[in-house]
C-alpha cells in the first residue's frame, strides 16, 4: 500500500506550480511599441468590420469594392450585407415598378453573391426602393448596426473627373459608422481582376 | 555578424520556439547527467547538483544579458571575441566546438542506452560491438541527414519539448507524491556522504546537466524581438532545468522504489540511487527512475525510454548543426579557415564542416568505447586512466569544454560592461557596483565574478578528477591553437591581437535588424550625447 507523505505532496504541488508559472511567464513577454500599435490597429479593425454593408445604386458603382469587402469579411469573420438602392423619383408612386433598374440590381447583387461564394463567405442581399439613396443607406446602416459602409465611386465619375457624387459625400458625412469609399484611379481596377469579378459579372449577364 | 548586402535570416522563432530550441539541448542533459552524478557523488548528489546549479544560474544570467544585448549568431564565441579580442574569442569558440562534437557522441550514446530499455540487445555486455555500431550508425545517419539538408522542424522540436516538459513534471510530481520519504533522503545523505574527491567529481559531472544554453544564443539572430524574448526564454529554461535537476537528485536519494531493486553484479543488495548510478545503468537513469514511480511507472515504462531517446537524438543532432554553425561564424570572423564557410553546391549545406566535426565525434566515440571493445585497451585505460572510459570519458570532455568556454564568457561579460557601457541592456544581471572606468559610468557585475570563480572551480575539479579528460581537453585546445596560428599567419592577421572592428556601427545594425528600434534609438542617443558627430556618421 502506497502512503502519501505530506512533505512529498507539498513538494510535488510546488514543483508543478513552479514549472507552470515559469512557462506562463515566459510565454507572455512585454510587447514593444510597434506591436502595441499593431495590436490597437487590429482591435480597431475588428471593431470596424464587425458588420459591413456594401452599397450599390444607379449612381454608385461598388463592384470593385465588393471584392475588397469580401476579403475583409473573410479575414475578420464579419457579417456582410450587399444592398442595391433603387431610387424612385417623386414623379412616381413609391412602389412603382422600375424594371430596368431592378434588373440591374439583380445583376449587381448576383455578382456580389458570386464573389462571396468564391471567397467562401455568407452574404445577405437586399434590394431597397427609396426616394433618397442617402437616407435608405443610413436607415439600413442604423437597422443593421453596421460598423462599416463600403461604397464605390460615382458611375459617371470616370467621365466627369469627379469620382464622388453628392450622395456619396452625404453618406460619408452623415453616417454614424466608418465609411470606406473606393475610388478607382484613372487606369485602376482595385481588386476586380484579381477575383475575376468582371468575368463573373459577364457570366451572370451572358444568358 | 550582419552584412548589409547579404540576405538576413528570417526572424521566425517564437518564444516557445526559442525555449524549445534550448530545451531540446539542455533538457536532454539530465537524462545523461543524473546517473553519472549519482555514481560519483552518492549521498551528496543533490549537493553536487545544487553547486553546479548555482554556477549554472550565473552562467544563464550572463548568457541572457549578452544574448539580449548582442542578438547575433555565434553565441559565446562572439561575446568573447567582442569583449576580449580575437584570440580568446577563438579559444572560447574552439572549446564550444569540442562540446558540440562531444554532444553528438554523448547523446547518441545515451540515446542507444535509452532505446535498449525497449530493445535490450543494444546494451548487451557480451556483445559490446552492437552498442558501438548502433552509436556509430546514429552519428553517421545524422551526418548524412545534415549534409543532405534534412532537419527536424521547429514544430517537431516544440512538440517533443512540450511532451518532455509534461512527462518530466509528471514523473517528479507522482514520484514526490507517492514515493518520497524525507527521512530516507536525510538517512542517505548522512550515511552515504562521498569523499571530497568524489564530491568534486560529482560537481564536475553535474555541470553537464546544464550545458546547452548556448543554443538560445545561437538562435538569437532568428528569434523575433530577441532583446525582449531571449531574457524570458533563457530564464525560464534556467529555472525549469534547475527545478528538474534538483528534484530528480533529491527524489533519487529519497525515493522508495515501486519494485525490488535488483542486486549488483556481485550479488549484493543495492539501493535505488546505487542502481541508477552504476556503469550499466547510468546512461538511462531517468527511464529507470520513472519506472520505479508507483502507479505512474507502469505508464512511464512504456514511453519514457522512447521520449528520452527522441530528445537525446535531437540533442545529438543539435551538436551536428551547432558545430557547423559555429565553425561558419568563426570562419566569418576570420578565426577559422574559410573552408568551414564553404557551402556544397548541390545540397546547399556546409558539408565539409559537417563531415569534419562528425569525424571528430567518431574519434571521440572510439576513445570512449575502446576499453569495452578491446580487453587490452581496458587494461591500458585501467593502468593510466583509472579505468575511465565510456560515457564517463565523454562526460569529462563535455564538462571541460563547457567550463572553459563559460569561464571566458564571464570574463567577456565583465569586459563588455566596462568597455561597452553604452549598448542598451534590456536585461541586466542584478547586484552591480557602480563605478567610473575610462571616464564612463559603468556597473561592475558582482555575479560575473562569482560565476567566474564557480565555473573556474568546476574546471579545476574536472582537471583534478578526470584522468583522461585532463589530457584530452587541453590537447584539443593545443590542436586548435596550432590551427589558429597557422591560419592567422597565412592571412597576415595578428595571432594574439584583433583584426579591426567597428563595433558601434555593427551594434546599430544588429539592433536595427533585430527590430529593436527603441533600443537602437537609445543607443544612438547615448552615442550622440557622447560623440555627436560619430553617431550621425554611424547612422
Amino acid at each position: 500500500m502506497i502512503a502519501v507523505n505530506p512533505i512529498g505532496a507539498v513538494i510535488a504541488l510546488a514543483l508543478v506550480l513552479a514549472v507552470v508559472a515559469t512557462l506562463w511567464w515566459m510565454l507572455h513577454p512585454p510587447i514593444s511599441k510597434v506591436q502595441e500599435i499593431a495590436r490597437d490597429a487590429e482591435t480597431e479593425l475588428e471593431r470596424m468590420v464587425g458588420s459591413i454593408i456594401v452599397v450599390f445604386s444607379e449612381n454608385i458603382a461598388s463592384q470593385h469594392m465588393m471584392a475588397l469587402a469580401a476579403k475583409l469579411a473573410k479575414g475578420e469573420r464579419s457579417e456582410l450585407l450587399a444592398i442595391y438602392v433603387v431610387s424612385v423619383p417623386y414623379s412616381l408612386p413609391p412602389d412603382a415598378e422600375m424594371t430596368d433598374e431592378e434588373r440591374r440590381a439583380l445583376d449587381a447583387l448576383g455578382a456580389a453573391q458570386a464573389i462571396a461564394a468564391k471567397a467562401d463567405i455568407n452574404l445577405r442581399t437586399e434590394t431597397v426602393k427609396a426616394r433618397s439613396t442617402k437616407q435608405a443607406v443610413l436607415d439600413i446602416a442604423k437597422r443593421e448596426r453596421a460598423n462599416l459602409i463600403v461604397l464605390g465611386s460615382f458611375r459617371e465619375g470616370k467621365y466627369t473627373g469627379a469620382p464622388l457624387s453628392r450622395t456619396i459625400e452625404e453618406i460619408a458625412a452623415e453616417a454614424k459608422c466608418d465609411v470606406i469609399i473606393g475610388v478607382e484611379g484613372k487606369h485602376g481596377n482595385l481588386l476586380v481582376d484579381q477575383l475575376g469579378f468582371e468575368q463573373v459579372e459577364q457570366g451572370e449577364k451572358a444568358p | 555578424m550582419p552584412e548589409k548586402h547579404q540576405p538576413e535570416l528570417k526572424r521566425s522563432v517564437t518564444p516557445w520556439g526559442s525555449f524549445s530550441w534550448g530545451y531540446s539541448d539542455v533538457g536532454a542533459d539530465i537524462f545523461v547527467g543524473l546517473g553519472l552524478v549519482l555514481g560519483a557523488a552518492a549521498g551528496a548528489s543533490n549537493v553536487a547538483f545544487l553547486f553546479a546549479g548555482i554556477v549554472y544560474v550565473c552562467i544563464g544570467l550572463a548568457y541572457t544579458e549578452l544574448a539580449a544585448t548582442y542578438p547575433v549568431a555565434g553565441g559565446g564565441q562572439y561575446f568573447v571575441m567582442r569583449g576580449l579580442g580575437d584570440f580568446l574569442g577563438f579559444i572560447a569558440g574552439w572549446a564550444v566546438l569540442l562540446d558540440f562534437t562531444i554532444d553528438v557522441t554523448l547523446f547518441a550514446w545515451s540515446c542507444v542506452d535509452y532505446l535498449s530499455e525497449v530493445v535490450p540487445v543494444l546494451l548487451n555486455p557480451i556483445h559490446p560491438w552492437i552498442h558501438f555500431i548502433a552509436v556509430f550508425g546514429l552519428i553517421a545517419g545524422l551526418c548524412l541527414l545534415n549534409v543532405l539538408g534534412v532537419r527536424e522542424s521547429t514544430t517537431f522540436n516544440g512538440v517533443v519539448s512540450a511532451l518532455d516538459v509534461i512527462s518530466e513534471t509528471s514523473i517528479l510530481f507522482f514520484g514526490f507524491l507517492f514515493a518520497f520519504r524525507p527521512e530516507l533522503l536525510v538517512h542517505t545523505m548522512t550515511t552515504q556522504w562521498p569523499s571530497t574527491f568524489n564530491l568534486m567529481l560529482g560537481a564536475s559531472y553535474a555541470i553537464i546537466s546544464f550545458v546547452g544554453l548556448e543554443s538560445i544564443s545561437q538562435a538569437a539572430q532568428e528569434t523575433q524581438r530577441p532583446a525582449s524574448v531571449i531574457p524570458r526564454t533563457s530564464i525560464a529554461l534556467i529555472l525549469t532545468i534547475l527545478i528538474y535537476a534538483l528534484a530528480y537528485s533529491n527524489l533519487a536519494l529519497g525515493m522508495v522504489p515501486w519494485h525490488q531493486v535488483p542486486p549488483d553484479a556481485m550479488g549484493h543488495a543495492q539501493t535505488l540511487w546505487q542502481w541508477l548510478g552504476n556503469n550499466d545503468n547510468n546512461g538511462k537513469a531517468v527511464a529507470l527512475l520513472a519506472k520505479e514511480v508507483p502507479y505512474f511507472g507502469a505508464l512511464a515504462a512504456l514511453y519514457v525510454p522512447i521520449l528520452g531517446a527522441i530528445l537525446l537524438l535531437i540533442s545529438s543532432n543539435s551538436g551536428v548543426f551547432g558545430s557547423s554553425r559555429i565553425a561558419y561564424a568563426m570562419a566569418n570572423a576570420k578565426l577559422l579557415p574559410s573552408i568551414f564557410q564553404r557551402v556544397n553546391r548541390r545540397f546547399r549545406t556546409p558539408a565539409i564542416s559537417i563531415i569534419s566535426f562528425c569525424a571528430i565525434a567518431v574519434v571521440e566515440l572510439v576513445f570512449a568505447a575502446w576499453p569495452s571493445l578491446d580487453p587490452g585497451a581496458a587494461a591500458f585505460y585501467a593502468k593510466f586512466f583509472h579505468g575511465e572510459g565510456g560515457i564517463g570519458f565523454l562526460g569529462d570532455l563535455y564538462a571541460f569544454g563547457a567550463a572553459t568556454s563559460y569561464s571566458f564568457v564571464f570574463l567577456a561579460l565583465i569586459a563588455l560592461r566596462m568597455n561597452d557601457p553604452l549598448s542598451p541592456r534590456k536585461f541586466r544581471i542584478p547586484f552591480n557596483i557602480p563605478m567610473t572606468y575610462k571616464g564612463e559610468r559603468v556597473l561592475f557585475p558582482v555575479i560575473g565574478v562569482l560565476g567566474f570563480m564557480g565555473i573556474l572551480s568546476i574546471l579545476v575539479f574536472t582537471i583534478l578528477t578526470h584522468d583522461l579528460g585532463r589530457i584530452a581537453g587541453p590537447a584539443w585546445l593545443i590542436l586548435g591553437f596550432i590551427i589558429f596560428v597557422i591560419y592567422r599567419r597565412n592571412k597576415g592577421l595578428p595571432v594574439f591581437g584583433s583584426a579591426p572592428h567597428d563595433w558601434r556601427h555593427e551594434q546599430i545594425g544588429i539592433l536595427r535588424d533585430a527590430g529593436e528600434l527603441e533600443l537602437m534609438d537609445e543607443y544612438l542617443a547615448s552615442l550622440k550625447a557622447r560623440e555627436p558627430a560619430r553617431a550621425t556618421e554611424a547612422r
